[in-house]
């Protein structure tokens, strides 16, 4: 009904197509899929309505009716987000309907980097990779490299068949902002190399070390339902939370108590706690249970972590200390989790192993059950087991892979291929991304989008719109059920687009022999549909006669989990209390031969003298690591701690801005030994005196119109310092000198006032 | 012609115009203005690359693309719709088709279909194949494209009218009612003004509700 | 019985996440206002989540508080309105229809709330953003106002569809768009007028608050306050 009136429309002078699928206008359908936003893995249902659009069918323009995704939910039946959704979930749609994303192949015309393509056709673009393949795997197949954001589910799996049966090394996965300390930390301490689930729903209290869980840390959709439960959802008794961070997060803002903590120190903050309730009597310790043993000094009962000693190394009173350890264990059922920054420093293992045996301690002093579990891995098929293993993001291999490119390196890449990855963006100065991607010989890019990375291909390939896509994944955390969601595409590909897994396919089966072979199926739902089928054996959500009904209804339901569907969160709960408590049961081998972990001071790049604060980049709450800069309705969703859109902003505690003369709004650059950024300055009463931080997502200088030239990059300053053990990227080990350098004037920082302001001005052009 | 917020000129604008615009919107034919739109100017990033712009403009806008639509639009006057086919309804309605048959949905949603091509196809497969108006249909479907039927009834978005069918189908209203008796007619042409008074009528005599907020949202 | 329309939004509960924010935008045809627009506050968010600092470090504290229309009983912004496009409906909504509005943004000066949007250009989607437009929902052009409807066109498409199913409405059977999304469930839709709803039993909380309950505006969004 919101058509144009047709008459006097443009729209009007062009052809009309035949339309693929006959939809009743006006009537919405609900179709299953899956959110791609962050690594959650939640399920959507999408609302679908007839609608017109302008496609492009054999090089002619025209209209063709077809069936338009308008509005994203959650699916209420997804175990994960029980049929809720958050903001970065919500914008999908734009990632759809993005005027920049790519329309078709594209080749590079100009130099390399510089932006110009012409569009070529399918054939044309398959067939140029081909011939690279192909030369390449009878010269030297180990020179392909793979770069991706870490891959869900089966597409995991195709890829690491793909380049293991071409004889490539195995695919590389880079994110800014990885948690793979965090699952380190969670293999040593309880077994599992994942993320936990939280089962706040039951919690009375909880300590949480920098984990922005109701923000962008792990599954904030599932936290957040928990949170609500947590707060009102049991008559008469309202569960409690603490934050220990220097910086306030969105989570921090919603804490009955935020606790600053200088930074690098969150460990030894944990172990004053576990002495205190080391030393409490009324409680019976093991000294001997794994998380424990991991920690040095652990059975003398922590002699050098008296609240006293910790006060002075962490700035947490010992008072403060000693409250902490007794709302612990005296508010009923109580967790401690940790998360973010106190895992970015270079001894952050030792930080969230110095949690987990806290949160153990606190577990069997109250003897209670664990309200932290792990999210069951789904029983597939070995051959097709897409659990929580295999290419995580790897700072250690993004680095890697620069290094052999520019120091020449035997078998270094020669052809690249690269997934929506962007670390021409997101990696550190020192590790000379552009450089490198510049000297491979050649890249090739499946992303939707040009971004600093894929400019630099030669050939591009431009994947479907995820919501065009099948899709599957397997959450490694925020449901106590197994789960493994899967949905077909919601809707026809608006562009001459092509799936990447199923041109992944299409290049295997032409590069014939090994290659072929390893890649049996045809297309990748034929790829996915095998992987789902012997899940039918497995008591579930389904219940299916034959392997044909549990295909369709694993496609109706968006997925397969391993309870019922639809018991919403008291189901959660009540699994999560007959799954009993799911960290001691971790599995019992010992971490071997491991020597106990002791505190190391964090190392920071910078001394303190020259660059006197700690620098603290943090994911936006709406852009989160800046991959969703480019879509509108995140850049114009006011931040809720500061109400910016459109920008770049620095925070400072009041003081400081006092000291250095910087005034609300004024532009201040930030300079690490590594460069130097700058933004307009908020002043903020939650941060600490000695860090200013700043949002990471804007700063993108080729991200499509809505991202590009904007505000910042705080990444683009940082030192490439690593956690010592896992050599994960340590984000806040970076020091920092401040200095105003312009008036409010010279900064561009645009805050949402919550109104309206009056009549365009005279001198405003009109429009 | 968009500065119409500053109402000093809007003022000027509308006394001195509205005569020649009333002589212009009844005798200039309709033409495809190329809409000429400011966006809030986004930065054109650097190597921005593959958007081949399909249709007239690259932008979706509730301005008006000339002054003339513009002031047809105000003044509700329209084009009687010239058809790419001479669809005589009495024809199909005398061999016992409903308006449903073509027209699904309206019984169950807001809007009625318009058939594509391939839907007239199923029977003029064979029947009247030798027809100069269904050979054009038939030509059509050979070279993949649909129809391009012009709407009749629909209003203009600035009526801000969400109009729902299903309820008053099931209120027993039937299709001539707001349609005109299509038994008599070949393409459709407007024969009912369905202004608001015409609804408000039929609303207060049947007493259905007459609250704004039933249709403007 | 008419329906009588009501929201909780229990503050213990926000995270401050802006879903609503996003959804709201999603389900209304909200366009969004870009870089220079948004400068002069012309942005048009129906919701915010509008938040509170107090105290300064390291004790400081932070409140949320999403703000949307009140749809006030007794609401500042109908009297003022010389076309009566700001008026009360029968289920007590307070309504702008769009094609009376003539743009005096009377209403906006009168609301104490900031909640109307007044929209100085018309929109603009870059094509093919257009296409996620909601066909259920008017697309606003300038020279008028707009606010949020309390998902309007979910509440008539829920009435009509109980209607031709012939039965009443169910309680919590479909939610305004800020409300579904809403992940630690702040946000409560329904009728006040059935006392077994969610939002009745809520509403009698004794952490019941109006926003700016003060002015005798009546507002039908009830704030249950923080509990710390």
């Amino acid at each position: 009904m919101a058509t144009l009136d047709s008459c006097g429309s443009p729209d009007h002078q062009l052809i009309r197509f035949i339309p693929d699928e006959d939809l009743v206008p006006g009537i919405a359908t609900w179709k299953p899929s899956l959110c791609t936003m962050c690594g959650a893995g939640c399920g959507l249902l999408v609302r679908v309505m007839q609608g017109e659009a302008e496609v492009v069918h054999n090089g002619q323009n025209g209209l063709v009716q077809m069936g338009l995704a308008k509005k994203l939910e959650g699916n209420p039946n997804h175990p994960v987000n029980l049929g809720k959704l958050c903001a970065r979930g919500q914008a999908g749609l734009q990632v759809l309907y993005h005027p920049d994303r790519l329309r078709n192949p594209l080749k590079r015309t100009g130099a390399r980097g510089s932006g110009q393509f012409q569009e070529v056709t399918w054939d044309a673009a398959l067939g140029e990779l081909l011939a690279q393949l192909s030369a390449l795997r009878t010269s030297d197949a180990g020179a392909l490299a793979f770069l991706s954001r870490p891959l869900q589910g089966q597409r995991r799996e195709l890829v690491e068949r793909f380049l293991k049966s071409f004889g490539a090394p195995p695919a590389i996965a880079y994110e800014p902002l990885d948690e793979a300390v965090l699952r380190q930390a969670n293999l040593l301490s309880f077994g599992h190399s994942q993320l936990p689930t939280l089962d706040l729903a039951r919690a009375d209290y909880l300590l949480s070390f920098g984990a922005d869980f109701l923000g962008t840390w792990n599954s904030p959709v599932s936290q957040s339902i928990g949170y609500g439960e947590m707060r009102q959802g049991r008559p008469g008794r309202r569960g409690r939370f603490a934050q220990i961070e220097s910086r306030m997060s969105q989570t921090g803002a919603n804490a009955d108590e935020w606790i600053p903590c200088r930074p690098g120190t969150e460990g030894v903050l944990a172990l004053g706690i576990a002495n205190v309730i080391l030393q409490d009597k009324e409680f019976v310790h093991d000294a001997h249970s794994r998380p424990a043993s991991l920690i040095a000094g652990w059975s003398d009962g922590l002699p050098d972590f008296t609240p006293e000693m910790v006060e002075k190394q962490t700035g947490v009173s010992a008072a403060a200390i000693a409250r902490l350890a007794h709302d612990l264990t005296h508010s009923g059922l109580g967790a401690v989790i940790i998360g973010g920054p106190p895992l970015a420093h270079t001894n952050g293992l030792f930080n969230a192993l110095a949690v987990n045996a806290l949160e153990s301690l606190v577990d069997a002093a109250r003897n209670q059950p664990a309200l932290l579990s792990f999210t069951p891995a789904v029983p597939f098929a070995s051959a097709a087991a897409p659990s929580a293993k295999g290419p995580q993001s790897s700072f250690a291999a993004i680095n890697a892979l620069s290094q052999s490119v520019l120091s020449g390196a035997a078998h270094e890449p020669k052809v690249l291929l690269l997934d929506n990855a962007n670390p021409v963006f997101s990696a550190p100065p020192a590790t000379r991304m552009p450089e490198a991607i510049a000297k491979i010989p050649y890249v090739a890019s499946f992303g939707s989008f040009i971004d600093e990375t894929s400019v630099w291909a030669d050939l591009v390939l431009p994947d479907h719109a995820p919501l065009e896509s099948w899709l599957d994944d397997v959450p490694a955390a925020g449901a106590v059920s197994m789960v493994a969601g899967l949905a077909p595409p919601a809707v026809r590909p608006l562009h001459n687009t092509r799936a990447m897994p199923d041109v992944i396919l299409d290049l295997g089966h032409q590069l014939g022999g090994s290659v072929a072979a390893a890649l049996p199926w045809k297309t990748y739902d034929e790829m996915l549909q095998a992987a789902f089928l012997p899940l039918r054996k497995h008591p579930g959500s389904i219940d299916a006669k034959d392997d044909d009904e549990f295909w369709s209804k694993v496609q109706q339901q968006g997925g397969w989990w391993s309870v019922p569907a639809a018991n919403g969160a008291a189901g959660r709960a009540a699994a999560n209390a007959g799954s009993g408590s799911a960290a001691p049961a971790a599995p019992a081998a010992p971490p071997g031969a491991r020597a106990a972990a002791k505190f190391a001071e964090p190392q920071f790049d910078g001394a303190p003298n020259d660059f006197p604060f700690y620098f603290l980049p943090y994911a936006s709450q709406a852009l989160g690591d800046g991959s969703l800069a480019h879509l509108p309705w995140l850049q114009e969703m006011p931040d809720v701690l500061t109400t910016a859109m459109w920008s770049s902003w620095v925070e400072l505690n009041p003081q400081t801005a006092e000291r250095l003369k910087i005034l609300p709004g004024e532009l201040v650059e930030i300079t690490s030994q590594h460069g130097s950024v700058r933004a307009p300055a908020v002043l903020s009463p939650g941060i600490a005196p000695d860090l200013v931080a700043m949002p990471i997502g804007q700063g993108h200088i080729n991200f499509g119109r809505y991202a590009s030239h904007r505000g910042a990059n705080p990444l683009a300053i940082l030192a490439p310092l690593t956690e010592a053990e896992t050599g994960s990227l340590a984000w806040a080990a970076t020091r920092v000198k401040l200095a105003r350098v312009g008036g409010v004037d010279q900064a561009n920082l645009i805050l949402y006032a919550g109104g309206m302001s009056g009549f365009p001005h005279e001198e405003e052009p009109h429009r | 012609m968009r500065a119409l917020n500053d109402r000093g000129k809007w003022l000027v604008i509308a006394v001195l115009g509205v005569g020649l615009f009333i002589f212009a919107a009844k005798t200039v034919p309709f033409g495809h203005a190329q809409t000429q739109v400011t966006t809030p100017s986004p930065s054109q990033a650097p190597g921005r690359v593959g958007a081949t712009q399909t249709g007239d403009s690259d932008v979706f806008t509730t301005d008006h693309h000339s002054a003339i639509a513009a002031m047809r639009d105000f003044l509700g006057l329209r084009s009687q719709p010239v058809q790419p086919i001479a669809f005589p309804h009495k024809t199909h309605l005398a061999n016992n088709l409903k308006c449903l048959d073509c027209h699904a949905g309206a019984d169950v949603g807001p809007d009625a279909a318009i058939p594509s091509v391939k839907f007239c196809m199923t029977c003029h497969l064979v029947i009247a194949t030798d027809k100069p108006e269904i050979k054009k249909v038939a030509a059509f479907q050979a070279r993949h494209e649909d129809i391009p039927w012009v709407r009749v009834y629909n209003y203009s978005q600035y009526a801000h009218v969400r109009f729902n069918h299903a309820p008053h189908i099931r209120a027993n209203v039937a299709c001539a009612t707001c349609h005109g008796d299509l038994t008599k007619q070949t393409t459709a042409q407007r024969v009912v003004n369905l202004d608001m008074g015409y609804c408000l009528t039929c609303h207060e005599q049947r007493q259905a509700p007459i609250d704004c907020q039933t249709c403007h949202f | 019985m008419p329906h009588k329309w009501a929201m909780v939004i229990d503050l213990d509960r926000c995270t401050g996440c802006e879903a609503c924010v996003v959804a709201c935008h999603a389900e209304n045809n909200i366009p969004t206002a870009g870089e220079d627009q948004a400068a002069r506050g012309r942005t048009k968010h129906w919701i915010r989540v509008e938040r509170y600092w107090e105290g300064e470090f390291p004790n400081a504290r932070i409140r949320f508080q999403p703000v949307l229309c009140q749809q006030c009983d007794a609401a500042p912004c109908e009297p003022v309105c010389p076309t009566y496009a700001s008026y009360h409906t029968s289920e007590g909504l307070n309504a702008q229809v769009y094609n009376r509005c003539v743009g005096t943004r009377f209403c906006a000066n009168a609301c104490p709330y900031n909640v109307r949007f007044f929209n100085f250009y018309n929109p603009v989607w870059e094509k093919p953003l257009n296409l996620q437009l909601n066909p259920d929902v008017s697309v606003r052009e300038v020279g008028i106002m707009e606010k949020c409807t309390f998902c309007v066109q979910r509440i008539h498409g829920a009435e009509i569809q109980a209607e031709a199913e012939k039965r009443e409405l169910k309680d919590g059977e479909f939610n305004p768009a800020c409300v579904q999304s809403c992940s630690p469930k702040a946000m409560v839709f329904g009728d006040l007028n059935d006392p077994a709803s969610e939002v009745s039993r809520l509403a009698k909380s004794g952490r019941n608050t109006k926003l700016l309950g003060e002015l005798g505006t009546l507002p039908n969004v009830n704030y249950l306050e923080r509990n710390s």
